[in-house]
């Protein structure tokens, strides 16, 4: 092993050399320079090797022949090796990254970078107090030379304001090694612990002075306006240096002195790191100038690894699983995003859409952003999983909840930032600057952020690898990228197939998952076969798509908590850029992403919640805990937050409609059913028909109703068919809310029935009207009409769709009604019961509407040449048909042993439904379906032969053999019968559907925007004021202490 | 009457000179005089270490004639601070030549040594 004494040899004499040689010979002085950091990095590389592969212990690397504590001692540990290797990472990509600014501004900034380089490495490594003092000290020189580079008055003011900031910083750290000295006589940090034991007041003084400078050079909010304004002044590559190199040595120093201060500073750092990571994303949140952006999204991910620090005593093992995760995520992340930054040029974040121009950057910016939210498979999802569940295990529900608010308020920017890069136009003049030497840094970061990710899910606790080979093939087919889309079409089916054949022998039996399984499976072919009709290459589609349905997949397989909620982030993820491809999406999504984060994070609280006080991560432990009450609360919010349960619909009906015609079939007929089986574990787990939660079980029927009552409202007043639809989503999705909240057997046999039923006439209606919309080019109804003619099939199969979605026998969703009503009646829940049913009778308007306004009245001009819509949407149509007909005839095939699957003990059993044959009966009736179904079939043939026998004379007419008698239509479309259709019911009820909701949202919105920009006036931009804010937070903290 | 000892008085004169140094570094508008500012409060830093390793009667640890090797622990004060405070006086210079490169070039672009006047950036 290389004594790594030489890497700093390295690296310091290259610096000499290059300090002294001539501008003419300044190729191979930049050579030296690589070849001297990629030597380092070969150091640290196999110093890291033999520290995993052949666990080595820790080497202690001594220097002037005597032994410590009478000489200055360096440790090579698995952590330094890990760090040490990041920071000449950084270095080398660093040094090509600035390459060409260097070549501007001389030669004395390659000498200057590498001895920062070198300084931080002898940070990192050193286990003695002034020398680590020495060695920050010729960093900060070296970093603020560094900043002199930019030549303006803002990058001399910001330049001057970071020197006497860290000098004053630094002037506390040497004092406060003066008194460690004093009280300890050692300055060597081993024999300091040692003797910790001795701590006295004035020790424990001169420790609190060395322990709050090392905080404070972690630029913790709200005193960090000095290190914010050299964020936003220097060159990103710079930036990148500041955040990644010199930010990892403070960490690090931090990690190694933290133990000299006690249990008592563990907490210190951990409130510190809290309130770091919380004030310093909300105050981004109004943030649009990308590198002052950068630098609080950097504050903040050192105040969530500070977290981390804090937390060491209470997560034991699983500490550098924590920390790695978290710090790899940033590290990485946050350097390409620096990176990013300055091959961009725009100040403002609305500029990055130029990076569509080269995909694969596009690519990597939603890497870095999706690394930073702790999405997996980045190696932050691990981290921040293991630390939320130790921080449960021992109670810590209050930093938990801290650190998901912090969590979602960075998501507010970070995806508010993705959402524009993919959606906005392009501004003019802006030009992507990807020279290779800029290039290959982020290619490197970025494909190394799901590298870590799979070897950090490999660490963690309960985590199955066979999760994974989903998110390779996504990976795989974003390569593929370049191919004709049926090609990639196929591939996706194909990867489907193969992961539901996979998975299928570990849930075989359970009729639960079997059901969501083939909704899950059924849903992806049959909307994935309408994407045949897609021409060209459809990039960044299908990578997606596999995700979000392995994601469902996943759902149905997950094992336990962990893998659940990988799958369900996983989905979120891919329905993400799936619902965002729509024309006007940017908004929808980001609001579809917001409301699922937040989603999660009631999750996850919910599943602290439940793991407190075991060991286990077992799924069933959800919503079993200590305080039951808020576990399933938390829980079902989160899961309602998917289902888009009133008051949390605001993000569904934009996102749906608005999204590309085979997509709102996916997102809306498939992926809701998600929050649907979220709720079916949770109400299993907690005991089913035994529960204990009646109360909150109670107020989830009512909001199930209400739920299902104002979504047939807002859909009855839509003029946009997909939004029509998407509104009778919510209302269906308040249905099976309704009919798992009864919590009996016959409740919830109703609730599969509906879940089936609206799987299957909302996929049928979005894939028939998408194919209509992608003829006519519009979504408006007013602005169709007549096309019967034109598109014979989809006016059949959408007929067929809301005959089952108004519930009119003899279709499917008759059969859902007929258990629905005899649960009420069981229930006794009969006034939610009559509004429920008072719902159903809103949603026979809003199918007269779809049905008369599109393909019946007068035909407009420039619909004249539709043609029927693309055979691809018709196939999937036509099996969807075929499977209504058959739940239709045959529901015993399903609902019989699904209720014996309910029957369990654990779950249902008290079984009111007997079937007999073909014929179900309760106490209050009976029913059978195939006899409705064969009567209403010979009434419907009879009726329809007389219809035509009555009809052979008829005289065809022409549409305009007619006159508008006392009619002065302004616009052709407004004669349309269907505009504005309802509007007497709208004036009795339209108030029930003002957008509440929404403005309540809005105004969440408004005031943290306005909130956040007061938050961030802290900052006032004078030197000094910041030194003062500075020296107030080292008393407070004096005085929190002591 | 108890006198207090050298120590004690470099000690308490140190941390008065750091004070002082504070004090100006927040309280001067001029660049300059925060920077003097800065250096007093350096050239207190260093008193107070050197106050630190300082021991009643004894001399400077350097081995020559006068001190043998072996007679260090007995005559000499404690090297250690003398040696942190060499370089953290060499570190200070460093510092001190970096702001007041910062201070020129700032006259020299905005004709002013107001810190009140550089705070363009901000929020």
């Amino acid at each position: 092993m290389v004594n790594p004494i030489y890497i700093v040899v390295a690296l310091l004499g290259s610096a000499f050399l290059s300090g002294l040689s001539k501008q003419h010979s300044s190729a191979a002085a930049s050579w030296l320079a690589y070849g001297a950091l990629l030597f380092s990095v070969v150091v640290s590389a196999t110093w890291l090797g033999a520290f995993i592969f052949n666990g080595i212990p820790a080497a202690e690397i001594f220097t002037a022949g005597v032994n410590p504590p009478f000489s200055i001692n360096l440790r090579m540990g698995l952590e330094e090796a890990f760090l040490t290797l990041a920071i000449n990472l950084a270095g080398m990509a660093g040094l090509s990254y600035l390459s060409r600014d260097f070549s501007i501004w001389g030669q004395k900034a390659t000498t200057i970078f590498l001895v920062l380089i070198m300084s931080v490495n002898v940070v990192v490594m050193t286990r003695d107090l002034f020398n680590l003092f020495v060695f920050s000290e010729v960093g900060s020189i070296a970093m603020v030379g560094l900043i002199f580079t930019r030549r303006d008055t803002d990058g001399y003011s910001a330049g001057f304001k970071y020197l006497i900031a860290v000098s004053v910083i630094s002037a506390l750290l040497l004092l406060g090694i003066g008194f460690v000295y004093y009280n300890t006589g050692s300055l060597n940090v081993d024999t300091i612990l040692s003797q910790s034991s001795l701590v006295n007041g004035s020790l424990a003084v001169a420790l609190f002075l060395v322990l709050i400078s090392l905080v404070l050079e972690l630029k913790v909010f709200p005193v960090n306006g000095w290190a914010l304004d050299v964020y936003q002044t220097v060159n990103p590559g710079i930036g990148s240096v500041i955040s990644g190199v010199v930010g990892t040595g403070s960490l690090y120093v931090l990690y190694k002195m933290l133990p000299l201060g006690g249990a008592l500073w563990y907490e210190i750092v951990l409130i510190v790191g809290l309130v770091t990571f919380v004030g310093s994303n909300f105050v981004a949140i109004s943030q649009k100038n990308v590198n002052r952006l950068l630098g609080y999204s950097s504050v903040a991910q050192a105040g969530l690894l500070m977290v981390a620090l804090g937390a060491a005593p209470l997560v034991g093992q699983h500490f550098l699983l924590i920390a790695g995760g978290v710090f790899l995520s940033q590290f990485l992340a946050k350097s390409g995003l620096f990176w990013l930054a300055g091959m961009i040029n725009s100040a403002d974040t609305a500029g990055w859409a130029v990076l569509r121009q080269k995909p694969v950057l596009l690519v990597l910016f939603g890497f870095f952003v999706l690394a930073l939210a702790g999405f997996p498979p980045f190696p932050s999802f691990f981290g921040k999983w293991q630390l939320v569940i130790d921080l449960a295990h021992n109670g810590q529900f209050a930093v938990i909840a801290a650190l998901l608010i912090g969590s979602l308020f960075e998501a507010v920017y970070l995806f508010r930032w993705l959402g524009e890069a993919i959606k906005l136009p392009v501004a003019e003049g802006l030009t992507l600057q990807t020279p290779l030497s800029r290039l290959w840094p982020v290619l490197l970061f970025g494909i190394l952020l799901p590298v870590g990710g799979y070897l950090f899910s490999r660490l963690t606790p309960g985590f199955d690898g066979f999760l994974m080979v989903s998110v390779a093939f996504a990976l795989a087919l974003m390569l593929l990228d370049y191919l004709p889309a049926w090609i990639k079409n196929s591939l996706t089916i194909a990867g489907l197939l193969l992961y539901a054949s996979l998975v299928y022998p570990l849930i075989e039996g359970d009729l639960i998952r079997v059901v969501f399984a083939v909704i899950f499976v059924g849903g992806g072919l049959l909307t994935l076969i309408a994407g045949y009709s897609v021409k060209g290459k459809r990039m960044g589609f299908f990578p997606f798509a596999i995700l979000m349905y392995a994601g469902l997949i996943g759902l149905i397989e997950a094992q336990n908590l962990l893998q659940f909620l990988f799958a369900w982030e996983l989905m979120t993820l891919g329905s993400y850029i799936l619902i965002i491809r729509g024309k006007k999406s940017m908004l929808h999504a980001l609001n579809y992403m917001l409301f699922s984060l937040g989603g999660a994070y009631m999750i996850m609280m919910g599943i602290s919640l439940s793991v407190f006080g075991t060991q286990g991560l077992d799924l069933a432990l959800m919503g079993t805990s200590y305080w039951p009450v808020w576990s399933v609360a938390l829980l079902a919010l989160g899961f309602l937050t998917k289902t888009a349960a009133l008051g949390l619909h605001i993000w569904l009906p934009g996102a749906h409609a608005e999204a590309e015609s085979d997509v709102s079939p996916m997102v809306s007929g498939i992926l809701l059913k998600a929050g649907a089986f979220g709720l079916v574990l949770l109400f299993l787990a907690i005991g089913g028909e035994a529960n204990s939660q009646q109360p909150l079980l109670y107020a989830l029927g009512w909001l199930g109703a209400l739920t299902a009552l104002g979504g047939n409202l807002m859909a009855a007043f839509q003029e946009d068919a997909k939004k029509l639809l998407a509104y009778s989503s919510v209302a269906n999705l308040g249905y099976i809310l309704f009919a798992f909240a009864f919590m009996t057997h016959i409740g919830w046999i109703a609730g599969f029935t509906y879940s089936i039923n609206h799987f299957l006439f909302k996929t049928l209606l979005f894939l028939a009207i998408g194919g209509v919309v992608l003829r006519t080019g519009t979504h408006n109804m007013y602005e169709m009409g007549g096309l019967i003619k034109r598109v014979p099939w989809s006016f059949i199969t959408v007929l067929i769709g809301i005959i089952t979605l108004a519930g009119i026998p003899p279709l499917s969703g008759f059969s859902g009604k007929w258990l629905f009503y005899h649960a009420v009646i069981a229930k006794g829940w009969y006034f939610q019961g009559t509004m429920v049913f008072f719902a159903g009778t809103i949603a026979f308007l809003y199918c007269f509407k779809l049905i008369y306004s599109i393909f019946l009245g007068q035909e407009k001009d420039h619909l004249r040449k539709v043609k029927e819509v693309p055979v691809w949407y018709i196939v999937p149509q036509v099996l969807l048909v075929l499977a209504i007909m058959v739940f239709s005839y045959r529901p015993d095939l399903i609902l019989v042993p699904l209720g014996h699957t309910l029957a369990a003990a654990n779950y249902f059993p008290t079984d009111p439904i007997t079937w007999n044959g073909l014929t179900a009966s309760t106490t209050a009736g009976y029913w059978n379906a195939s006899q409705i179904m064969m009567v209403i079939g010979v009434m419907f043939v009879i009726l329809l032969g007389w219809l035509l026998f009555m009809s052979r004379k008829a005289q065809k007419v022409k549409q305009f053999n007619i006159v508008f008698a006392a009619e002065r239509p302004f616009r052709p479309e407004t004669t349309h019968y269907s505009y504005n259709m309802f509007r007497h019911y709208h004036r009795a009820v339209g108030f029930l559907v003002a957008p509440v909701a929404t403005r309540f949202w809005n105004g969440v919105d408004a005031v943290m925007h306005d909130v956040a920009h007061s938050a961030k006036k802290i900052y006032s931009g004078n030197g000094q004021t910041y030194i003062v804010h500075l020296l107030a937070y080292v008393v407070i903290i004096y005085l929190l202490m002591f | 009457m108890n006198y207090p000892s050298l120590g004690q008085i470099a000690m308490a004169a140190g941390m008065m000179l750091f004070m002082l140094g504070l004090w100006g570094i927040i309280t001067r508008k001029n660049i300059l005089r925060i920077i003097i500012s800065f250096t007093l409060l350096d050239a207190g830093i260093n008193i107070v270490l050197v106050s630190i390793g300082f021991l009643r009667n004894r001399t400077a640890p350097i081995v020559d004639q006068a001190l043998p090797a072996t007679q260090t622990l007995e005559k000499a004060v404690d090297p250690v601070p003398q040696a942190l405070v060499l370089t953290a006086i060499v570190i200070g210079l460093g510092i001190t030549a970096l702001m007041l490169a910062y201070a020129l070039q700032l006259y020299r672009k905005t004709g002013s040594l107001d810190i009140n006047k550089f705070n363009s950036l901000k929020w």
